[in-house]
């Protein structure tokens, strides 16, 4: 029997756990093709620009805008019910790749397209570290 | 335009259809409704269930499927020689034909099912299983409470209002339009007119995207008979040639989410379907008479409005606030038996029974003289397309 949720958890796996192990120390790691540089995420095998299989993660700036967004309203998952409206963003990183999130320092009204982000780590428990952002300074 | 693909072009047809009621709580399992509609659409066609040797059904992540061997078996079939699911759920609703026709064109088998059986009004909702850990692209999702299609479809969405400045309203008035044709037609779910204000001002279920925005959590099921052009001839219904089939994925797909990880998230699948079905078929947009699109949430038909090419980029929105996927007045009548959004939810094989009835003329929103019905099924995964003639 499978366990239900109340909040979600990513399962890590070891082609993600590079990313997981950096946010336990805070910082942000994407994963980019040793070949043709292209960032990937999420984490793959394979290069969907150059298919190489050749990759190393590297560090990022942790600087983003905001790209989109939603609030969701019930029926959800608990958790997410519990204190819905639930605010999700979608955030670009300066580097290129785009990231599912959520902005945890800034009222959802004021969600503007484009609105300059930084990252900042939330510990759930000892193996998971999410990846929010707040707006930037 | 081409001659079209001289292996598939019109060598087929739907030569039967069955489907059930379309309700809250049908009372059956998903099995039992399955057979239902298949021994129906065999009555429809004048076949028997013996003639049969090929089943094709659709597949949807995290979702049980009917087994090929059940369906054989409780149908009594001497043989199946061609059998085979079609991945991505609503993005199936066609795909399961496209593979009956490769089937029956290329002589490996002479009569097919393509069925569809779904209890999605009294069963539970997929995203509701969701485990304690989330594995694949979810895994950077699901945390961050990204868990269900809605509020997927809510991320695009807002990004394409943002782009091309489209509106709520326009999103509306496909839900408007929708139920206007529901209205007509005694399957439906939904009948009662509403208006562009009702659905603006039903609950917020994803922002932007309201209740009226979203599909019917309905029970039910339906088949679909494919066989040869020649042998179609013969049988008890006026056969509806298969012009144009096409599977389409793009580059660098996931789910629905997936769009957010693509340089370009408009970079759809339905761009690469609509490509090859109207290379197929040697038609294009101008051809179409009627189209059945896709329509779990409301932006998804702009989306194939716009893939299919009957709008530039960003300009659906428009084109429906002007009336023009309206049965009888509109050049391209849309979903005319109501679709997702109002007639039923059978993961789109409802929105290709509508297309048959449309070039038997048997709709209860007819459009006069229809030769050309296109069917497309979801827009924002993998998905898949027919070019239906009679
Ligand atoms: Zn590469």
């Amino acid at each position: 029997m499978t366990m239900l949720a109340d909040r979600p958890l990513p399962e890590i796996t070891p082609l993600t756990e590079p990313f997981w192990a950096a946010a336990r120390e805070r910082r942000l790691v994407m994963q980019r093709c040793d070949d043709c540089k292209a960032y990937r995420f999420p984490p793959e095998v394979g290069c969907y620009a150059c298919s190489s299989m050749n990759s190393a993660w590297e560090p990022v700036s942790g600087r983003a805008t905001l790209y989109t967004w939603t609030a969701a309203y019930p029926p959800l998952l608990p958790y997410f019910a519990e204190r819905a409206p639930w605010p999700i963003a979608v955030v670009q990183l300066d580097e290129g790749p785009r990231l599912t999130t959520n902005i945890v320092d800034v009222p959802y009204e004021e969600y503007v397209f484009g609105m300059a982000l930084q990252a900042d780590f939330q510990q759930l428990d000892d193996e998971v570290a999410l990846v929010v952002f707040r707006r930037a300074d | 335009m081409s001659d079209g693909n001289a292996l598939i072009r019109d060598k087929t047809a739907i030569a039967g259809i069955g489907t059930t009621e379309y309700v809250r709580d049908i009372g059956r399992t998903e099995q039992e409704t399955s057979l239902e509609v298949i021994h129906e659409a065999l009555a429809d066609a004048g076949l028997a269930a013996t003639d049969v040797d090929a089943i094709f059904k659709v597949e949807t992540p995290g979702e049980a499927s009917i087994s090929e061997l059940a369906v054989a078996r409780n149908l009594g079939l001497p043989n199946l020689r061609a059998w085979g699911g079609t991945d991505y759920g609503g993005g199936a609703a066609c795909g399961p034909i496209v593979h009956a026709v490769m089937a029956i064109a290329t002589g490996m088998a002479s009569v097919a099912v393509a069925f569809r059986a779904r209890n999605r009004g009294s069963g539970t909702r997929p995203w509701s299983k969701t485990g304690a850990r989330v594995g694949s692209n979810m895994a950077f999702e699901s945390p961050y409470g990204l868990v269900g299609p809605v509020q997927q479809l809510a991320l695009v969405a807002r990004r394409y209002m943002h782009e091309f400045g489209v509106t709520s309203e326009q999103f509306a008035q496909v839900s408007v339009t929708q139920r206007a044709h529901a209205a007509r037609n005694p399957r439906a779910f939904f009948r009662d007119p509403i208006t562009v204000e009702d659905v603006l001002a039903s609950r917020m279920i994803a922002d932007p995207l309201h209740l009226l925005d979203c599909s019917l959590e309905t029970d039910g099921a339906c088949a679909i008979i494919i066989t040869s052009a020649e042998r179609a001839r013969d049988l008890k219904q006026m056969p509806v040639f298969i012009s144009g089939a096409s599977q389409g994925m793009g580059p660098r797909h996931y789910m629905m989410n997936g769009l957010m990880y693509k340089d370009d998230p408009f970079d759809m699948p339905p761009a690469y379907a609509a490509k090859d079905v109207y290379a197929c078929a040697g038609m294009g947009p101008g051809d179409i008479d009627v189209a059945q699109f896709y329509d779990v949430f409301s932006p998804m038909v702009l989306w194939q409005l716009e893939a299919y090419g009957f709008c530039k980029p960003g300009e659906a929105g428009p084109f429906v606030e002007e009336g023009r996927i309206d049965w009888p007045a509109g050049e391209l009548p849309v979903n005319t038996h109501g679709g997702s959004l109002s007639e039923a939810y059978v993961h789109g094989f409802n929105h290709v029974l509508e297309g048959v009835r449309q070039l038997r003329g048997t709709s209860t929103c007819q459009v006069e003289n229809a030769e050309v019905a296109l069917v497309a099924a979801a827009a924002v995964v993998p998905t898949s397309a027919l070019i239906l003639r009679r």
